[in-house]
């Protein structure tokens, strides 16, 4: 049994047991992996297995859903992981992408893991058991790579806890020579300076090519028998790598390389995304999780240019997979899972420019199998509705639509190139086809926000309703219901908006008040995303390495699933702030100056800082700027700085 | 029910760690296997057409089954043999699908015919002779009230238990026998069964795993299973 130290009622586990110094003196020996595998692996899964009756939904943890890989021969395993939840990380397409392609290397075993539900987490613990892999139950810590995915800010505290339940040291500085690597990679990964000490390495971009290039580093590193700050220099190396102990920040917390780290790390992109064909067989959860279908990812990115959407500027260009790929894909998926339903994904999905003639033929495939196909998001126009009905004929759910601001200055200001009409026009096109309810997206504290714009929220609101109910047979008038979604603009780091103050949690208060004013109640179901929430957000999208220290404490302090409202607890993290001696209400809410040091600096998305300042510009004096996968280049500079170019299977339409 | 529709019944199991499946786990998880295992399987009319396809009664989370049974209607017939490899090749191990034959189209669905269930039920660190007394004791009783969700409901142990419960010595274990009768008044789940014996006896709770071993169709004249 390893030593348990105790911190505010929470276990940090020693490696090995450690009678000696917490850090042991350089140049030590090292003992290799000399742990009688099979024997201890079965004694570990019976001993998981143990713990299946006492917890609350155990198809978290079994491990041997259709298309599970498990490989025993192998030299080198990577423990892939997703920082929530079960039912939210098989949700996940980076993840599936990236265990498909992995475990289609020789000698190469990828695996999954997940955060532990506290009941589990305090099982694990009590009974000394350490995480592990749910395939092969390989403890974390014996694999040779973590890959963490960083999909947003409020699952950083779940990283800590994956690692602290995986008895891997939390610091990088602290992890030994047979200790994993632990790597971060996705969304987060834009700005990862919080969690900076915790990960050895982050990649910035797509991984279909450097996941693999990756490995082959490390693998090239353990033959040469080369020690682990060889090996960290190595990886540094591979374009898009980022290792965040080779750089120190300066006094304004922006990390400066040391010798022999790149200036800047730019992000990776695939050129032609039909040249890494959509995973076919991924694994089929046995519990019910988020987006519990197939799917295809049918584009990559989306430069419709909203200036609030670090997905719209990170995963430029614009590539397309086409219709007869997508077709292939979404049957041969279907066929290999069994699944009832196939999704076909991306940021802005009636973009693709062969949509139409895709849902066509695949409406032909599979008629009368009762397998549908779904389209995650639509654009605010008639085509789209149309596309709706293609797919989903008699299926009554509600269509969802982001309008994003009440009025016309303030959809230009954020570039979201939608009008009043083409909002009211689509509306009563979905109610005439049969729809009852819509789901409609705002945000709140956008740059430039005026409470006109605000009360133009309620205003357009009634607009939709009284159309809608005007689109529908007067008996049915009682069953059309608009949903409303308000959440607060949270500005992140490589967008136009990356120096904009968000609002601080009084003024969003007052904002609140100010929109309920004008919005109707009757047939309205008006929900918040929880303002503190997306203050924390806030505060982690932009902060520097300082935030670090307030992020373990804040885990310490208890702080895990703080995506979860019923889990999230400001207070708990604005004591970790302090004790940090960190100012959240700076960061988040303060003011900079275009120019002014920022903590992402020497990590580049490709999009240039002159043209989201450009961008800026433009916002501020509500000027639009058109989509260039429809037109003409607009000049963000992505497709020059990353050799790549837009890829579109036909030609776009639309609005 | 179309007249060209063909009701095939299919035994599988629940077993290994799948046990900690839920019931609606488990249908999902057969629904998929026939389709990923191209059975011409017929859908349902109407809005959002679904597979046609029907369980016996729910296993609860954590309760292993040895035979479980399910119909599927089909559009096409496939012989029977090759409709059960199709199946089976589709399916995880611990769900495996073991027999499979068509039956009458005008049968009554399996959740309501199945109403006799047997369980096996192996507990932990007690004394068998200490469990068989207490068993003895509370059946003797007549009833039994459990609260459930804050109502509590009262089992006719005479009707609940149409036959004797027997345990055994099986080295620090007992195993317990017991075959319940399921309906819509309620069944009976041995957990809670066992439970009130640990009450009697004044034992603490023991570890408990469940597994239904049969379950079976009353008729005239007896019990049968239904494939
Ligand atoms: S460089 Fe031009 S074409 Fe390429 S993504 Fe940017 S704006 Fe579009």
């Amino acid at each position: 049994m390893p030593e348990a130290a105790w911190h505010g009622g929470r276990s940090t586990f020693g490696r090995r047991a450690k009678a000696g110094p917490a850090h042991p003196p350089p140049g030590r020996a090292v003992l290799g992996k000399t742990r009688p595998r099979a024997a201890a692996l079965g004694e570990l899964a019976q001993r998981t297995a143990a713990l299946f009756g006492r917890v609350e939904r155990p198809a978290r943890y079994l491990d041997s859903e259709w298309g599970a890989r498990r490989r025993e021969d192998v030299s080198y395993r990577v423990c892939l992981v997703y920082p929530d939840t079960y039912e939210l990380g098989m949700a996940n397409q980076a993840l599936a992408i990236l265990y498909d392609l992995l475990n289609s290397i020789g000698g190469v075993a990828a695996e999954r893991c997940f955060v532990p539900a506290r009941d589990m987490a305090a099982l694990l613990r009590a009974e000394g058991v350490p995480l592990a892999t749910l395939e092969s139950v390989t403890p974390l810590r014996e694999c040779r790579m973590i890959g963490i995915t960083l999909p947003y800010e409020l699952t950083y505290t779940n990283v800590l806890e994956t690692l602290d339940l995986a008895q891997v040291p939390l610091h990088s500085s602290e992890r030994e020579e047979d200790d994993p690597l632990v790597l971060g990679g996705g969304p987060s990964a834009y700005n990862p300076e919080p969690l900076a000490p915790f990960l050895d390495a982050v990649l910035l971009g797509e991984g279909e090519e450097a996941a693999g290039e990756i490995v082959a580093a490390h693998r090239a590193s353990l033959e040469a028998g080369e020690d682990r700050a060889t090996l960290l220099r190595r990886l540094a190396d591979v374009p898009g790598v980022y290792v965040p102990s080779l750089y120190e920040p300066d006094s304004a917390g922006r990390p400066r390389p040391l010798a022999g780290a790149p200036a800047r790390v730019l992000k990776r992109v695939v050129t032609d995304l039909e040249a890494h064909r959509s995973p076919t067989c991924p694994v089929v959860p046995y519990m019910d999780v988020v987006h519990d279908r197939a799917t295809v990812e049918v584009t990559r990115g989306c430069t419709r240019g909203c200036r609030f959407c670090q997905a719209g500027m990170v995963y430029r260009p614009v590539r397309e997979r086409g219709a007869d790929a997508v077709v292939r894909d979404a049957l041969a998926t279907l066929e290999c899972t069994g699944y009832d339903e196939v999704s076909l994904t991306s940021l802005s999905t009636a973009d693709h420019s062969q949509l139409e003639d895709v849902l066509r033929r695949l409406a032909r495939r599979l008629e009368g199998t009762g397998i549908s196909v779904s389209l995650p998001s639509l654009r605010v126009d008639a085509f789209s509705v149309d596309m709706a009905r293609l797919v989903s004929a008699g299926r009554r759910s509600g269509l969802t639509f982001a309008p994003e601001a009440g009025t016309q200055r303030l959809r230009d200001v954020v570039n979201k190139n939608v009008t009043d009409d083409d909002l009211l026009g689509t509306v009563r096109r979905a109610f005439s086809s049969g729809w009852r309810r819509v789901k409609l997206y705002f945000m709140l504290g956008l740059p430039t926000e005026t409470d006109d714009d605000i009360r133009g929220i309620g205003e357009l609101v009634a607009r939709v309703m009284a159309d809608a109910r005007a689109a529908v047979p007067p008996n049915e008038r009682g069953a059309v219901r608009v949903g409303v979604s308000v959440s607060t603009f949270v500005p992140k780091a490589h967008t136009p908006f990356q120096w904009e103050p968000q609002l601080t949690l009084e003024e969003v208060r007052r904002r609140q008040a100010v929109l309920r004013e004008t919005m109707p109640r009757k047939g309205v179901d008006l929900s918040w995303h929880d303002p503190e929430a997306s203050f924390l957000e806030g505060v982690l999208a932009r902060g520097d390495r300082r935030l670090a220290e307030a992020v373990e404490a804040a885990w310490r302090a208890g702080a895990v699933f703080d995506a979860w409202t019923e889990e999230f607890d400001l207070g708990r993290w604005l004591v970790a702030f302090e004790s940090a001696g960190v100012d959240p209400g700076a960061i988040a809410s303060g003011k900079r100056e275009p120019g002014a040091p920022l903590p992402w600096e020497h990590l580049s998305s490709g999009v240039s800082t002159a043209y989201l300042r450009l961008e800026r510009k433009r916002a501020l004096a509500a000027e639009v700027t058109p989509d260039c996968s429809f037109g003409e280049c607009t000049g963000c500079a992505v497709c020059e700085e990353l050799g790549v170019d837009v890829v579109l299977g036909g030609e776009r339409r639309g609005t | 029910m179309a007249p060209d529709e063909f009701r095939l019944r299919a035994r599988y199991r629940k077993g290994g760690r799948l046990r900690f499946l839920s019931h609606l786990e488990v249908a999902r998880a057969l629904e998929r296997a026939a389709r990923r295992g191209g059975m011409p399987y017929a859908v349902t009319k109407g809005y959002t057409p679904r597979m046609k396809v029907a369980f016996g009664p729910a296993l609860p989370v954590g309760t292993a089954g040895e035979r479980e049974y399910l119909d599927l209607w089909l559009r096409e017939y496939v012989p029977a043999p090759a409709a059960l490899r199709r199946l089976a090749g589709a399916t995880p191990e611990d769900l495996a699908p073991t027999e499979a034959r068509y039956t009458r189209a005008a049968e009554p669905s399996l959740a309501s015919a199945l109403t006799i269930a047997r369980y096996e039920a192996v507990v932990d660190g007690v004394v068998a002779e200490e469990l068989e007394a207490a068993l003895g004791e509370l059946t003797a009783s007549g009833e039994l009230a459990v609260e459930h969700k804050g109502k509590t409901k009262v089992f006719d142990l005479a009707r609940s238990l149409p036959e004797e419960v027997r345990v055994k010595a099986d080295g620090g274990r007992s195993v317990v026998t017991l075959t319940t009768r399921m309906g819509p008044e309620g069944s009976l789940r041995p957990e809670v069964l066992l439970s009130a014996a640990f009450d009697v006896a004044g034992i603490r709770d023991a570890p408990v795993s469940v597994t239904r071993t049969d379950v079976l169709m009353e008729e005239e004249g007896g019990w049968a299973r239904p494939l």
